[in-house]
């Protein structure tokens, strides 16, 4: 009789790394649908794309340096998917390989790969987009639309041209801006999904967004053109990154109490981003900053030793 | 705290059975907390059932006692769930059942406190919930306890003995209760059970009610089924808001906790002048035809249970487990002997749990569900780069290793085992 010796525990949960994975990608699913409708092709090919290149780089890196393979993990997919959320429909194909190879290559890989890096590698992606190719990154087109009719997104539309959209419209959909920052409700659906089933915590979403409406609350009341809370929750990236961004496990806060402050610290950068500097939307950098602050959070944030 | 998979179905229904005629025993010097007992047998003498064998080695020590009566064939190491190998005495057993009879309730009123604890003390009485303490130390505490929880929870997956035993022998419980509420006289009473043993609920309440024990206000505490709540710093936390300091011991806050099992054994000890010499153990597990709860002599292999069918086997068994599927110990051999402290064993086939680890994805569920506050990805981390110095600065002396971080690690870290290399290497007495 060959018996197996571990140290206990002898149980374990059904819940590994590739089912949390898959759970991310179905709860993206509603707002890929929701940027395909509003899209079309364009939306299908850039979401393609960054998936593929994503995957594709991971399985390159992972040859390179002779490791074990985790694409089964499909963590590659969720950041290509995630980058392709946060760009604009009309990106040119090459600028959005170059994007996914970025995220998986220097935004995950450098620092030892899954689990071992210090930013949102989607992020990473992104904003290495924004420093390469800016002009393409801020160009929206108009959703719907056959022809590329380009048109501002609807925070730029309220820091430049002071002009508010109705947050009616922000909530379904039907706005420019990146594949998923579109509709709002669809965004929600997915979010509440992950929180339901348990896959992202709801420490950072809650405080994050909590913030971002205390804030926006405040400045509508001193003046309407700062624009509503609701105009600020569902306008931009913010949902987005609210469910999707800062709950990534490996780049946020491992302790209770430094998920609160890393969710406040997003939504106030968040909002200082907004209102005062030249940007109309922060979330990226905003999460960015505070993936750079989540080692001295987790230093200054450790539990009340038990009974005491 | 953490839901975990029961598969406590199976055996929760059925009634203990008896195994009592083994045939040899191998009795383990150490089956408690605190130091070894010394024997007062040699190698071929002849011993009678209940008499003393070994006889405890200081103030935290427990007496052992002959099962069976028979003739002791070696003292020599022999398997030990916790320890490996360990000194035991060897004993050829006789076919010869010695009869106990109790003693009236009035009787034991005529009892002192002392002669109770001598009782207790004399009869090898242990923590039967599986830490193993010596029940005398525990019963005659240096302060006064305000608070008597009696742990009826059984919150380790599979487990269903202390559940039987309220089932089937409340009575005998509460006249145990009845006796330490006697020797520490506590303000209040309480019965925790966890919400999915019902039958066992409605016994308690039903004999609180009677009121035929002339205990201290006393009360049931159903608790929500949770791991690990039976753990004693988990139930006092939970039941009474209060938290033990580190390093601390429950009756720093005026609390004891003591499991049914263990008052059961009381009372056998005060009634019947019946050492602990058997108890009940859950055999369960995907590999058993079916599972059991069975009355066994202390010592008992479980190659005899098999050899003599009493345990069928459907599939051959991947792993053994002495203990609970949370924190029991795996066994490399059938000739483990069951302990004073063994609560279950369980024989797994199928259920055998995922081996391949991944990386950490810092998800903080470990964290999450600890009941200790600890960070227990932290240990994982320095152990994994040989760093043992900082992990006492990370309370690494709190952890109780329940194992529910490991449970729902969703990269199958082994992290109570990396905790385990960290103490061992990176102990010291912060």
């Amino acid at each position: 009789m060959a018996l197996i010796i571990t140290n206990p525990p002898h149980l374990k949960s059904k819940v590994n790394t590739p089912f949390l994975m898959k759970q991310v990608i179905i709860a993206l699913l509603p707002a890929v649908v929701a940027s395909i409708y509003f899209f079309g092709i364009r939306a299908v090919m850039l979401i393609a794309n960054c998936t593929l290149s994503a995957i594709i780089t991971e399985r390159i890196v992972l040859l390179l340096g002779k490791r074990p393979s985790t694409i089964s993990d499909y963590s590659a997919a969720v950041t290509g998917l995630l980058l392709a959320l946060t760009l604009p429909p009309s990106l040119p194909w090459y600028a959005a390989t170059l994007g996914s190879i970025v995220a998986i290559g220097v935004g995950k890989h450098i620092f030892g790969g899954l689990g071992a890096n210090i930013f949102n590698p989607a992020l990473i992606g992104r904003a290495f987009l924004m420093a390469a190719y800016p002009k393409m990154l801020t160009t929206f087109i108009k959703p719907g639309s056959v022809d590329a009719i380009s048109s501002a997104t609807p925070l730029a539309l309220r820091k430049f041209s002071q002009v508010i959209t109705p947050a009616s419209t922000l909530f379904f959909g039907k706005v420019s801006g990146s594949l998923g920052e579109t509709s709002a409700i669809c965004l929600i659906i997915g979010g509440l999904y992950l929180l339901i089933r348990k896959v992202a915590g709801w420490r950072i979403p809650l405080s994050l967004l909590l913030t971002t409406t205390i804030t926006s609350a405040i400045f509508s009341l001193l003046n309407p053109n700062w624009g509503s809370v609701w105009f600020h929750l569902f306008g931009g990236g913010l949902l987005l990154g609210a469910f999707f961004m800062a709950t990534d496990p490996v780049t946020t806060p491992t302790t209770k109490r430094g998920r609160y402050i890393f969710g406040i610290g997003c939504g106030v950068l968040i909002m200082i981003i907004r209102y005062f500097s030249g940007l109309p939307e922060g979330t990226m950098y905003s999460i960015l900053f505070m993936n750079a602050l989540t080692p001295l959070i987790n230093r200054y944030t450790k539990p009340r030793r038990f009974g005491t | 705290m953490i839901k975990v998979a029961e598969y406590k179905e199976p055996q929760h229904n059925l009634s203990s059975e008896k195994f009592l005629s083994s045939s040899k025993l191998y009795l383990p010097l150490s089956q408690h907390t605190g130091g070894p007992s010394i024997p007062c047998v040699k190698k071929g003498d002849g011993v009678s059932e209940g008499e003393v064998i070994a006889k405890a080695s200081g103030a935290i020590s427990a007496q052992l006692h002959a099962p069976r009566k028979g003739k002791v064939i070696d003292i020599a190491n022999w398997y030990h769930p916790t320890l490996k190998r360990a000194p035991a005495i060897i004993l050829q057993c006789q076919d010869e059942r010695k009869e106990y009879f109790p003693l009236k309730d009035k009787d034991i009123e005529l009892l002192s406190k002392e002669k109770i604890l001598e009782t207790i003390a004399t009869h090898g009485l242990v923590g039967m919930g599986g830490a193993a303490f010596p029940t005398h130390v525990k019963l005659d505490p240096p302060g006064k306890i305000d608070t008597l929880i009696i742990n009826g929870c059984e919150c380790e997956p599979y487990l269903t003995c202390d559940y039987r035993l309220m089932v089937e022998n409340m009575n005998e419980t509460f006249r145990g209760i009845r006796l330490i509420c006697k020797l520490i006289n506590p303000k209040e009473v309480i019965f925790a059970i966890e919400e999915n043993k019902p039958a066992a609920i409605k016994k308690v309440n039903l004999l609180i009610n009677t009121k035929k024990f002339d205990l201290p206000p006393m009360r049931s505490f159903v608790l929500n089924t949770a791991y690990p709540q039976g753990e004693e710093k988990q139930l006092i936390r939970v039941i009474t808001k209060k938290k033990v300091p580190p390093k601390r011991l429950p009756l720093d806050i005026g609390c004891l906790v003591h499991n049914v099992a263990t008052c059961f054994a009381i009372y056998e000890a005060v009634y019947l002048n019946k050492p602990l010499v058997e108890r009940l153990v859950s055999f369960c597990g995907d590999a058993l035809k079916s599972p059991k709860n069975i009355w066994v002599k202390i010592g008992t292999t479980l190659r005899e249970l098999i050899d003599k069918k009493i345990l069928e086997f459907k599939k051959e068994p991947k792993k053994i487990i002495c203990g609970g599927p949370m924190m029991g110990t795996a066994l490399d051999s059938l000739a483990y002997p069951i302990l004073k402290s063994a609560g279950g064993f369980l024989f797994l086939a199928d259920r055998v749990d995922d081996l391949k680890e991944e990386p950490c994805l810092r998800c903080s569920r470990c964290v999450d569900t600890c009941p200790m506050n600890l960070l227990p990805l932290e240990y994982v981390k320095r152990v994994r780069k040989e760093d043992y110095t900082s992990l006492s600065e990370f309370n690494i002396v709190d952890c109780t290793e329940c194992g529910c971080c490991t449970y729902g690690c969703p990269a199958k870290i082994p992290i109570v085992h990396y905790i385990k290399i960290g103490k061992k290497y990176g102990f010291n007495n912060n």
